[in-house]
């Protein structure tokens, strides 16, 4: 595709592109082809070879975001989202539900990192980093409503179900907690629970590290999902859940303070989508230079012509917001949760069109599951709802653009 | 121990390159550029020697423009300890950047210099070759495998017909073959790493070195394309083509 962007990226981060870029290449796509019916083993566990972690984990792409005082890397905190969207991006460009797995971690790494008391940071951040199988889940979206909580409904009856009481020196979680990117094979969770109900989930909900072998915690089931397979989705019950005290990580305004995790969360969401339309631009460009019809090879029809030209430009549109999204958010700029947001609904809209553009290029074959034309079709079709729905993002821009107005409870409907 | 190891910047051989309009050389603007491939494997090989304890310093060298560096710190990444930088915007010849390495040996004294068996841009496979034969050293060029001991190293050869094992003392130059081994990526934490590792900068007078060509390219174009195929209607046409036209039945 083009490369444009190359001159405002520091040397390390096109090195970390590039290195990424190689082992998809010659690792994660080769396998993905060769291996079509792999995403449908319905053993979650034995869906995705080690052999492919073991190669993610040997370039070090399941750990950033750890500090580099507990054996992580230093990815210059002044351009780290930046340098996230990258990678993912070349991830996601491989395989999305992979991307998905790894990035996971990364996110829920800032949080530990900003949250976590030092004494628990240097308890599981080793952990996360010696085991390659080890991974971790943020626990936010539960059975009841998911999106209506961010809407402007910041009430008492809107808050979460899922409750922590104290009791002595822990905590006592009770509740539910569904589609949990990483529930189902997580080692550590960060849990979010309702603390006190007589006020809106902006000011009584509370953020929990919860290992996974805390007795009282079940995780019920992997959700079986359209796309992104290799990401284990799953669902969790907390039944009299006893936490120590300690691991209360943020008190009563835990939703509020984890803006750095849910705006680097929306870029890297972006950034993978990202990834995906490329994948979906390079297997066209690839096919329709190749493929003839009519007595021509496709690109030669200008119908064909025209929508791989669509789909370049569409995907260079998305480039372009989310660079300037995570540099954004890279900066603690004010606009940063619009500019976040924006990103995440644009990438996930125009993405979406760019993989409509490649099935339908693809003919026939763009149906055939051994082509692997419809998986990127599927896996674009899931980022609409992952990390909150296009609607409900759109609602978060408007409601941080006009927080006087459509920002604001507007009272019981009558 | 101490190892030398010589890299070169080149096209990224995954590009599709084009000959300029005039002829004079291949059009590089906007190319993605990369590690040649063999060098690679150099600093792969230089790197396993320092993982079991056979060597204990790397210095990675490379002449190119500014833009080489990026070369080095790629390397730096894969595991060297440091990097030279002897920057030149010519175009250097084998004999020029063998003198250059030949003084660049003599100032870092190492026991084992390791390169490319060649570019994958010009294919000269000619400096390695000229490097040792001005050093004086022992060379062991198409390496498939490399045996260190103390005082002299086992190289297998890749000749045609086979392999060939020589044992050279040291030092001793080795230019590396495709099997040498299988190089690794550069893991982002070593990336970040790398940052920190130095690269010196020198330029060809530094060593007294003269870079101008003393080849003259008389014409770079590209490989003639390939004609369309033709259909034939009979298997009797087919062999009277191939008879008459093909040439490849008589």
């Amino acid at each position: 595709m083009i490369h444009a962007d190359d001159g405002i990226l520091s040397q390390e981060q096109r090195l970390m592109r590039d290195s990424c870029r190689s082992f998809v290449d010659d690792v994660v796509t080769p396998f993905i082809r060769s291996n079509w019916q792999r995403e449908w083993d319905m053993s979650p566990g034995e869906r995705l070879p080690g052999a492919i972690l073991e190669g993610a984990e040997a370039i070090g792409i399941r750990t950033l975001g750890v500090p580099e005082e507990f054996g992580g890397i230093d990815l210059e905190r002044e351009t780290e989202v930046r340098t996230f969207a990258l990678i993912a991006e070349e991830i996601a460009r491989g395989d999305s539900g992979l991307a998905d797995k790894l990035v996971q971690n990364w996110k829920v790494s800032i949080v530990i990192r900003q949250f976590a008391a030092k004494h628990l940071q240097e308890k599981w951040f080793p952990r996360l980093l010696e085991d390659p199988k080890f991974l971790l889940a943020h626990c936010l979206t539960e059975p009841r409503g998911a999106s209506d909580r961010w809407l402007p409904y910041n009430v008492p009856e809107a808050s979460m179900h899922t409750r922590a009481v104290p009791d002595g020196d822990h905590w006592v979680i009770n509740g539910r907690k569904q589609f949990i990117s990483n529930g189902f094979d997580a080692s550590l969770y960060v849990v979010y629970a309702n603390t006190d109900p007589s006020v809106g989930m902006l000011q009584g909900t509370s953020s929990f590290l919860v290992p996974r072998e805390t007795p009282g915690l079940t995780i019920t089931k992997c959700n079986e999902t359209m796309g992104c397979r290799f990401m284990n989705n799953g669902e969790l019950v907390f039944e009299d859940c006893r936490i120590p005290a300690d691991h209360l990580l943020v008190k009563s305004t835990a939703l509020a303070s984890a803006g750095q995790y849910f705006r680097a969360g929306k870029i890297i969401q972006a950034a993978k989508n990202l990834g995906v339309g490329v994948a979906c631009f390079e297997r066209t460009a690839d096919y329709v230079q190749n493929y003839v019809q009519g007595g021509r090879i496709l690109i030669k029809h200008q119908a064909v012509a025209l929508r791989l030209a669509d789909m370049a430009t569409r995907i260079e549109a998305v480039r372009s917001l989310v660079e300037r999204a995570s540099k954004a958010v890279d900066e603690a700029h004010p606009d940063a949760d619009i500019l976040c947001n924006m990103a995440k609904v644009y990438a996930s809209e125009e993405i979406m069109k760019v993989a409509t553009h490649a099935l339908e290029l693809h003919g026939g074959n763009g149906a055939m599951l051994e082509f692997g034309i419809e998986k990127l079709f599927r896996d674009a079709a899931i980022f609409l709802h992952m990390d909150a729905t296009v609607d409900v993002s759109r609602m978060k821009i408007i409601k941080n653009m006009f927080p006087a107005t459509a920002g604001k409870y507007a009272g019981p409907e009558t | 121990m101490k190892i030398l190891v010589a890299v070169k910047r080149v096209a990224d051989p995954n590009v599709k390159v084009r000959a300029l309009a005039d002829g004079s050389g291949v059009d590089l603007a906007n190319i993605k550029m990369t590690m040649n491939p063999f060098d690679e494997i150099a600093v792969e090989e230089a790197v396993r020697l320092k993982e079991v304890g056979r060597a204990n310093e790397i210095v990675v060298v490379s002449i190119g423009p500014e833009k080489s560096a990026e070369t080095l710190r790629t390397a730096l990444a894969m595991g060297a300890d440091r990097g030279l930088l002897v920057r030149t915007d010519a175009v250097v010849e084998p004999l020029a950047v063998a003198k250059i390495l030949k003084a660049v040996a003599e100032a870092e004294r190492p026991d084992i210099i390791i390169t490319g068996k060649q570019a994958i841009d010009d294919d000269a496979n000619q400096t390695g070759q000229m490097l040792s034969a001005l050093l004086g050293w022992g060379q062991g060029t198409f390496a498939s495998k490399l045996v260190v001991g103390d005082k002299a190293i086992e190289v297998t050869r890749e000749v045609d017909g086979g392999l060939q094992t020589v044992g050279l003392p040291l030092p001793a130059l080795v230019t590396a073959d495709l099997r040498l081994n299988e190089p690794r990526y550069a893991s982002l934490p070593n990336i970040m790493k790398a940052k920190k590792k130095p690269i010196d900068e020198r330029t060809p007078a530094d060593y007294g070195v003269a870079v101008e060509p003393r080849l003259t390219v008389v014409r770079v174009h590209e490989p003639a394309t390939r004609k369309a195929g033709i259909k034939v209607g009979s298997v009797g046409e087919l062999v009277e083509r191939l008879r008459m036209e093909a040439g490849v039945l008589r």
